[in-house]
């Protein structure tokens, strides 16, 4: 009786051990460091070269196969842009199939296929493995490059090369791959209209056939497949593979800027600045360096708790964000500090930057930020590995970076060893403050002066391209000139004031849709109507008459502000620069600048009101070429022919933050003078 | 989020497809003795490890007066405890190289840590700090008000179509709690007294109302150890949880409205009543919505946005809830096409389904899609973690996970015919119309 009355003391004594309160006033410690258990990947090579790297993983019965190919990468020159068609064009059809046969095939099966021009990847449902298998070898084997699918992919890509034209990070990326690694390489090259346009069916076939060969290919199969299975699907689908020679290419080390340097974009519109400051780093996967570097950025810009972000956006509120990279490359990699900020602080932002790169370099990082970096990319390694895809990723590192076998096994101890020397080594190696590029997109006329403290300011077009020299403006050139010069260039101001009223019909597609604006201009009573209609529909009109301004969308309408009406006003008469002086508005000559090739004085135009628009007259032949508005975007002028003795733009393109590609637009009909009623203004 | 949700759902594991060999989701469940489930699922392929806690809380346990209390807990529930200081929560979390994050719906309110498996302990205690100690003061009562007025503005507001499911919501359900989404009411919240949101936490806080769920590397008994170490202590609840018991009536009119907002283009939404979310008709319900909208080869993308261009974009969502959820259909007009246009033909491509049913080939090529994606949905610890806690608090069965694929499998090809017909009902739906807010000011 007495043991048992013991042990069941003892039990209850146990079980309120066991119980016993926690400690909760500290946090629990970490454990020890879990082994990372990378599993590895078995691999096998065929007889025409091509090597597989096999993950199994049955967790799910799914498998991928991703083909990759290993070629130095091309210089393009005239006819950069080619190898962004080489995917799509593989997926418009083979000898047997359409490209919509394909398609139906690919989704009958839940299953994905898609193809660029070094990599063609399918993933399906284990049970459908042989039928995408089938797909994909077709896609190899047999692509039947039709031309019209090349003609369709052209038109996209200068839809796309026009919307970038205007993008300001689209333009930031090109000029600093401009500058970092010169136009002559293939990181530095860009594609223009010309190039894209130049690409020939021939171009495609013949980069078809000499690229898609099997010795410089890799096969990464990851999923619900053992390496037996493996060999036996990749003999039957990709051994009859043709191997061939494969031309290999060298490109000369960019040399880097002796000191540093001033890259300037003028667009004239912005109202931020998109600030990239970089320089190309000797920097490969694998390299001594190559690991101190990940921390390094994740100290310095990485995210949201980096010193850029804690200095630019939380302490002084210049930017939404400000990150940096350290890019590494075989070739050449690239460090860069970005971020877009208000106009008015760009020179400010600068400074911070070098601020911050000098203090990394000089004094560089600390304890504590060393183990938070740590930590946190600890913690992003271990969870990437929860995708079996990273397992063959490491593999194809492995083995196209020469690493050692066990690189990933121990990446993290080699990290978690690295001190705050190694890291300030790091910096002092890849980062050298004394020879950046520093590039800015934005309002030049604000910003080009104020850049000087940094380096020499070299102006660049849109494309990256040094900007053409702009003379500086005569010394006897005055605002009154250029406007004279105008109204000289279209035809005489007693024939332009001769034109009191007018009727204009412009037609523009969009998506698909036919887009009509209607205008009537009555500048005698100060009246003027706009229709916008989509697909024969009114989207939106707009009347102004007796002093008031009336907005209608979708027929319901709405009275214009006195804002709206004074920045209006300026667009409502059709020959706006013989009004000037009598509308009160005040002019401001901004210099000689590039409009798309053309020298053109750039006129500032502003309302009592304050509202403003940018005129741009061509130096050469005077005619008015580009008018910017903060409201309706940028509208370029062309074809000028004459009608009633002026001469008149017949044709248009608009480009603004409203519509996603460049509107082209075409005069259709156009009365001068016309008979108007009241009608016409309802 | 619901959507992402009922999709988690689906996936666990399907389809009676012969070919197919599902792998079984194993688990290991307790319960302590203060009512608090725990589930636990070791897979050691990757050292990581998902903690996370569903809370049986969600809008439709709020009091029509304080709406919004779910949500704003949602919130509140990071300002720390006695151990933990104000605003720490997650960068404690983040130095030990974790992320977290939590959301709410109109049934539940769910937690989750994903951390290296080393930090279990950490995340374990981080949890049972929150159901413990949560501080809940008027500090963070005013901290997390402003947070949540900026979510309200920047989701809600100045979100094309943000209003969506508030306005679908409010006229879908005239008795049922789901009448007001898990947003709520702003001014509700600035009413409310500190000791409302007291007795909120006390209410519904609790380890009775909460699931434990504890997926990947892990062993079994150093976890179940630490669980009870952590989380035995806490009191379990003294009230009965309140839970709504009222039945939606079936509507009998159509409800038609329009809501004027900021936006450039016109959109039609149309939402019919749903069972609910543990009916078998369920099934069948949201594979018909991967037939009428899932993918560029579905009937209504390729009809309404390939062909006839009259739509930008078009989307069937079944939004599945305990008590009864919403089918809602969205589709957002092309340039220039009136939004009655747009809705005759959504109109028409329904009746066509109710009418005709679909052919075999195309329920083939649904059901492989359909089995491709639940398959892929099971490849996340976060994914199965969710998943078995939904399949325990929802379907009241955590084995529940590993029979939906069985259950798919028995919906036919006119199980779909049948509850288009039933569920998608043109007499009681209600039908939104979203115009530019410029349209509205001659009205």
């Amino acid at each position: 009786m007495k043991k048992i009355a013991i042990a069941f003391i003892l039990t209850l004594l146990v079980s309120v051990g066991s119980f016993a309160q926690v400690d909760r006033s500290k946090l629990p410690e970490s454990g020890p460091a879990p082994e990372i258990k990378i599993g590895e990947a078995e691999t096998f090579t065929l007889e025409n070269g091509l090597k597989v790297f096999v993950v199994k993983n049955d967790k799910l019965p799914r498998v991928s196969f991703t083909l990759v190919l290993e070629r130095d990468p091309l210089f393009e020159g005239d006819k950069a842009g080619l190898t962004g068609f080489v995917g799509q064009m593989m997926m418009a059809g083979t000898d047997s199939r359409t490209k919509e046969q394909l398609d139906e095939e690919i989704d009958f099966i839940g299953a994905s296929l898609s193809a660029g021009s070094t990599s063609i990847s399918a993933s399906s449902l284990k049970k459908h493995q042989d039928k995408v298998l089938e797909l994909m070898a077709d896609v190899l084997y047999n692509p039947k490059f039709p031309q019209e699918e090349l003609d369709k992919l052209q038109k996209q890509t200068l839809t796309g090369l026009a919307t970038s034209k205007d993008d300001p990070n689209a333009i930031s990326g090109r000029l600093s791959s401009a500058l970092v690694y010169g136009k002559e390489h293939p990181y530095g090259e860009v594609e223009t209209e010309e190039s894209v346009m130049n690409v020939k069916l021939a171009d495609i076939k013949s980069y078809y056939e000499t690229f898609f060969k099997p010795n410089i290919a890799y096969m990464a199969i990851v999923g619900d497949m053992d390496k037996a299975e493996a060999e036996k699907v990749v003999k039957k689908y990709f051994g009859k593979w043709e191997k061939g020679d494969v031309p290999s290419f060298e490109y000369n080390d960019p040399t880097p800027t002796t000191k540093t340097m001033v890259g300037l974009v003028d667009r004239s519109s912005s109202v931020q600045t998109v600030i990239d400051i970089a320089q190309p780093i000797d920097l490969t996967l694998g390299d001594e360096d190559y690991i101190a570097s990940r921390v390094l950025n994740q100290i310095f810009g990485g995210g949201s708790s980096s010193r850029l972000f804690m200095n630019l956006r939380e302490d002084k509120g210049y930017t939404y964000g400000a990150y940096s990279s350290l890019a590494a490359d075989k070739l050449v990699g690239q460090f860069s500090a970005n971020a877009s900020v208000r106009t008015d602080v760009t020179d400010s932002a600068v400074v911070e930057f070098i601020y911050e790169i000098n203090k990394l370099v000089d004094e560089g990082v600390t304890q504590e930020e060393l183990e938070k970096a740590k930590a946190s990319l600890a913690g992003s390694f271990g969870r990437s590995l929860e995708s079996p895809a990273t397992i063959a990723n490491f593999a194809l590192n492995i083995e196209r970076y020469g690493l050692p076998k066990d690189y990933y096994e121990t990446y993290l101890q080699k990290m978690n060893a690295l001190t705050v020397e190694d890291i300030n080594q790091t910096a002092k190696n890849l980062i050298n403050p004394d020879n950046l590029y520093i590039t800015a997109v934005g309002n030049a006329s604000e910003i080009k002066d104020k850049l000087a403290q940094f380096g020499e300011v070299i102006m660049y077009d849109n494309m990256g391209f040094p900007a053409k020299e702009m003379a500086a403006v005569d010394a006897d050139m005055t605002v009154e000139k250029v406007i004279d010069n105008y109204i000289e260039a279209i035809g005489g101001k007693s024939a332009a004031s001769a034109i009191k009223a007018a009727k204009v019909t412009m037609v523009a597609e969009i998506m698909g849709q036919q887009l009509t604006i209607e205008q009537v201009f009555d500048n005698a009573n100060m009246r003027y109507m706009q229709n916008t209609l989509v697909g024969g529909n009114v989207m939106q009109s707009s009347v102004i008459k007796d002093g008031k301004g009336l907005v209608k969308v979708r027929g319901q309408s709405m009275d214009m502000t006195d804002e709206q009406m004074d920045a209006s006003k300026m667009e409502t008469y059709y020959l706006p620069e013989l009004y000037y002086g009598t509308m009160g508005y005040t002019l401001k000559l901004d210099g000689i600048k590039d409009v798309e090739g053309t020298p053109a004085y750039k006129v500032i135009v502003t309302t009592p009101l304050g509202a403003t628009v940018s005129n741009y007259y061509s130096v050469e032949s005077g005619l008015k070429i580009k008018n910017e508005n903060p409201v309706s975007g940028d509208t370029f002028y062309t074809d000028y022919q004459e009608k009633n003795g002026v001469m008149i733009p017949m044709a248009m393109t608009i480009k603004s933050a409203m519509i996603p590609v460049p509107l082209e637009a075409k005069v259709t009909n156009l009365e001068l003078n016309p008979v108007l009623t009241e009608e016409d203004f309802n | 989020m619901m959507r992402k949700f009922t999709a988690l759902g689906l996936m666990a594991g399907m389809l009676t497809l012969p070919a197919l060999a599902q792998k079984k989701i194993e688990y290991k469940e307790f319960d302590l003795d203060n009512g608090l489930h725990v589930i636990m699922h070791q897979d050691n392929t990757t050292p990581i490890v998902v903690t996370s806690v569903l809370y049986h809380v969600g809008s439709k346990n709020e009091q029509p007066d304080r709406t919004g209390f779910a949500h704003f807990f949602e919130h509140l529930m990071f300002e720390g405890s006695p151990n933990i200081e104000r605003g720490e929560y997650m960068n404690i979390i983040q130095a030990r190289g974790g992320t977290l994050n939590a959301f709410t719906s109109s049934d539940i309110t769910y937690y989750y840590e994903l951390l290296p498996s080393n930090e279990l302990e950490l995340a374990l205690y981080m949890e049972s700090e929150r159901m413990l100690q949560s501080k809940v003061d008027q500090t963070g009562v005013d901290t997390q008000r402003e947070v949540v007025k900026e979510e309200k503005r920047q989701s809600y507001d100045n979100r094309p179509y943000g209003s969506l499911l508030i306005e679908t919501l409010k006229r879908s359900y005239s008795e049922h709690p789901y009448n007001w989404a898990p947003i709520g009411s702003l001014d509700h919240l600035n009413a409310a007294s500190i000791e409302e949101f007291q007795q909120f936490y006390k209410d519904f806080y609790v380890p009775n109302n909460a699931t434990l769920t504890i997926a990947g590397d892990i062993d079994y008994a150093q976890t179940e150890e630490w669980v009870r170490e952590y989380f035995s202590e806490i009191p379990k609840g003294t009230k009965e949880i309140y839970r709504p018991d009222v039945v939606e009536p079936k509507k009998t009119a159509e409800i038609r409205d329009v809501i004027y907002d900021n936006i450039q283009i016109p959109a039609v939404i149309q939402a019919y009543n749903l069972p609910k979310q543990t009916d078998p008709d369920s099934y069948a319900l949201s594979m018909l919505s991967t037939y009428l909208t899932g993918g560029n080869s579905s009937l209504m993308t390729k009809e309404l946005v390939d062909k006839q261009q009259i739509a930008l974009a078009i989307a069937a969502i079944p939004l599945e809830l305990e008590d009864g959820g919403v089918f809602i259909m969205y589709g957002i007009a092309n340039m220039g096409v009136e939004p009655e246009t747009l809705e005759k033909e959504i109109d028409k491509l329904i009746k066509q389904v109710q009418d005709e049913g679909i052919s075999d080939q195309d329920f083939a090529k649904l059901q492989n899609i359909i089995e491709n994606n639940l398959v892929s949905g099971n490849s996340s610890m976060a994914g199965i973690a969710q998943n078995l806690a939904e399949s325990h608090v929802i379907f009241g069965d955590t084995d529940y996970i590993n029979q939906q694929m069985e259950i798919y499998g028995k919906v036919t090809k006119a199980d779909l015919q049948r509850v288009a017909k039933k569920y998608l009902d043109l007499t009681g739906r209600v039908v939104l119309y979203y115009l530019p807010k410029s349209a509205e000011t001659t009205e």
